[in-house]
């Protein structure tokens, strides 16, 4: 199975202490599809592993390629299941995994700077509270629908 | 939503032997070998990252897909670099039995049982992306041969994945998902399907019998020998083909109501071979060398001049290829006639020097061409095999 990199050895080398790992991120990709695309939105899933002692709260992501990240959920809205930011972020329990998944939650990017073709390879910045952030530099852009997604964003102003 | 998923397997599985060690007894030794022969398929692996890419030197699956694409008029060499880093990330990730990235239906990757798929490129290709320059040398469109009855719908191709393994399941989930993530570049032009022997049913090495029920691919070089790396691996030329091999692909239709109809000596004279266990007609078992010189007391020589093996025999030096032929059944008319042949593969370092003399000799002459036509043909030069971190034939478009 392919190995992500976890790009954690100089931010804790200046911490000066020495966790092996204290989150693990695998098996992560972005979807690649007819949304996005320039100004549009897409998702990153993946599999976050929680290796400390502690809660930790998954809150957010940075990436060159969208203007906004937010970590949402799917919730019942109206009836329907939708897409939203989970206030406060995603808390992952000491020793626990959390699935981003279609359909369930996952790491929204929104306002992308441009098109995020099949194949491609995109690096992406997990952020939390409790831990260090990871940088995953080879997340590959899947071509997938399904999932049973609508997006609900107030900023893009798509709820009905 | 959090879960505790999964990634407990194989801890889990050695917590179970381990327990089972402390019981001991035949009783767990019991357990242990009826979970070996029902995970026995399942278990076995195929290596994907190397010098050479997987499922050509290895003993024939159970099930094979041969799924040939064409590139859309938009795909360029960038976008074939995408197109082969999601195939390389999903072939590796199949090969050990896990689902691909976003697979709709994770739940199908139950074992690797053998996956193996490997990506091969035809001249077209080469044409549409102004790679000619590239081009390995000996590689170009088959020539046309007399016995040829070649039908559009099962010949050619930009982009050839070659997909097999030991279970039908793991076979149509994993080309499923080769094929979603090809989608973003390609059309489909073709998918052939065919199969061989179920493990188990044949010692491994042995070769396997053809719906004519000969044994087929006796004089193939033996997998792991120098002698098999001659004949098959390419070792020159452009860095992408390097470790890589050049690929003659035939479906080969059987006309089994004529075939049939003949007894087992003319069946044996046709091939040069005894049906029963191989052994050509001067010998006594498969391994035997044919003695083309023999001749009964008659006069006659005891391989006729028609036989199979005798045209099928290097007429020179370095004359030889690999074959590695998957059976095809394609249905049974109204009447009864099977549709059924083989999809017949030649792996060689050049197909000028190898494989094109060895198909004028049987174009000429070979009895066998009464009932054997080939419906289907393509050419696909196979890349070298993926090093640690890098992408399938990346040398070729990067």
């Amino acid at each position: 199975m392919k190995k992500i990199a976890v790009l954690l050895a100089s931010v804790l080398l200046l911490a000066g202490c020495a966790p092996a790992q204290q989150v693990e991120i695998s098996d992560a990709w972005i979807k690649s599809g007819e949304m996005s695309v320039q100004g549009g939105m897409t998702a990153v899933y993946g599999t976050i592993t929680n290796k400390t002692n502690n809660d930790i709260v998954f809150t957010g992501g940075q990436t060159a390629i969208a203007g906004l990240v937010e970590v949402h959920e799917m919730a019942m809205i109206d009836g329907q299941m939708k897409m939203q930011q989970i206030e406060g972020g995603l808390t992952i329990p000491a020793g626990q995994t959390a699935v981003l998944e279609p359909g369930g939650n996952h790491l929204m990017l929104m306002q992308l700077t441009g098109d995020v073709l099949a194949g491609d390879s995109v690096s992406v910045e997990f952020i939390f509270e409790g831990a260090d952030s990871v940088t995953l530099d080879d997340v590959i852009a899947k071509p997938a629908e399904g999932g049973d997604e609508e997006y609900h964003s107030e900023e893009m102003e798509m709820s009905n | 939503m959090v879960t505790r998923r999964g990634f407990l397997g194989s801890g889990a599985a050695a917590a179970a032997s381990g327990l089972v060690g402390v019981a001991g007894g035949s009783a767990a030794a019991t357990v242990i070998t009826n979970q070996n022969q029902e995970t026995f398929a399942a278990k076995r692996e195929l290596s994907f990252r190397g010098n050479h890419q997987m499922g050509i030197e290895a003993d024939l699956q159970a099930v094979t897909n041969f799924v040939s694409l064409d590139i859309k008029p938009e795909t360029d060499r960038a976008s074939m670099l995408r197109f082969m880093s999601l195939i390389t990330d999903d072939i590796e990730r199949l090969a050990s039995g896990q689902p691909v990235l976003a697979d709709p239906a994770p739940e199908l990757a139950i074992g690797a049982a053998r996956f193996s798929a490997y990506v091969g490129f035809g001249p077209s290709l080469f044409r549409k992306l102004g790679l000619e320059s590239l081009q390995p040398e000996g590689f170009a469109e088959l020539p046309k041969f007399k016995v040829d009855r070649l039908q559009p719908e099962f010949s050619g191709g930009d982009v050839l994945i070659h997909i097999a393994a030991d279970d039908p399941i793991v076979l149509a989930h994993g080309t499923r998902g080769l094929v979603r993530d090809s989608m973003p570049f390609a059309t489909v032009r073709f998918v052939q399907s065919g199969f061989a022997h179920t493990p188990g049913m044949v010692p491994a090495g042995i070769t396997h019998r053809n719906l004519m029920g000969q044994v087929d691919g006796t004089a193939n070089p033996k997998l792991g020998t120098e002698d098999f790396n001659q004949v098959v691996w390419i070792d020159s030329g452009p860095s992408w083909i390097q470790g890589g091999t050049l690929l003659a692909f035939r479906r080969i239709a059987m006309q089994l109501d004529t075939w049939d109809q003949l007894g087992t000596t003319s069946k044996e004279e046709v091939i040069g071979r005894k049906l029963s266990n191989g052994a050509p007609l001067t010998g006594e078992k498969e391994s035997d060398t044919p003695d083309l010189a023999a001749r009964h007391p008659n006069g006659l020589t005891v391989i006729p001049d028609f036989a199979h093996i005798r045209r099928a025999a290097p007429g020179a030096e370095g004359e030889r290829i690999f074959r590695r032929p998957f059976s095809y059944d394609a249905g049974i008319s109204k009447s009864g006639s099977v549709d059924v042949g083989l999809l017949w593969t030649a792996y060689n370092r050049n197909l000028e020097t190898q494989f094109i003399p060895i198909q004028r000799r049987l174009d000429e002459l070979d009895l066998l061409n009464s009932w054997t036509v080939p419906i289907g043909s393509a050419e696909f030069a196979i890349a070298g095999g993926p090093g640690p971190g890098e992408v399938i034939a990346e040398g070729l478009f990067s």
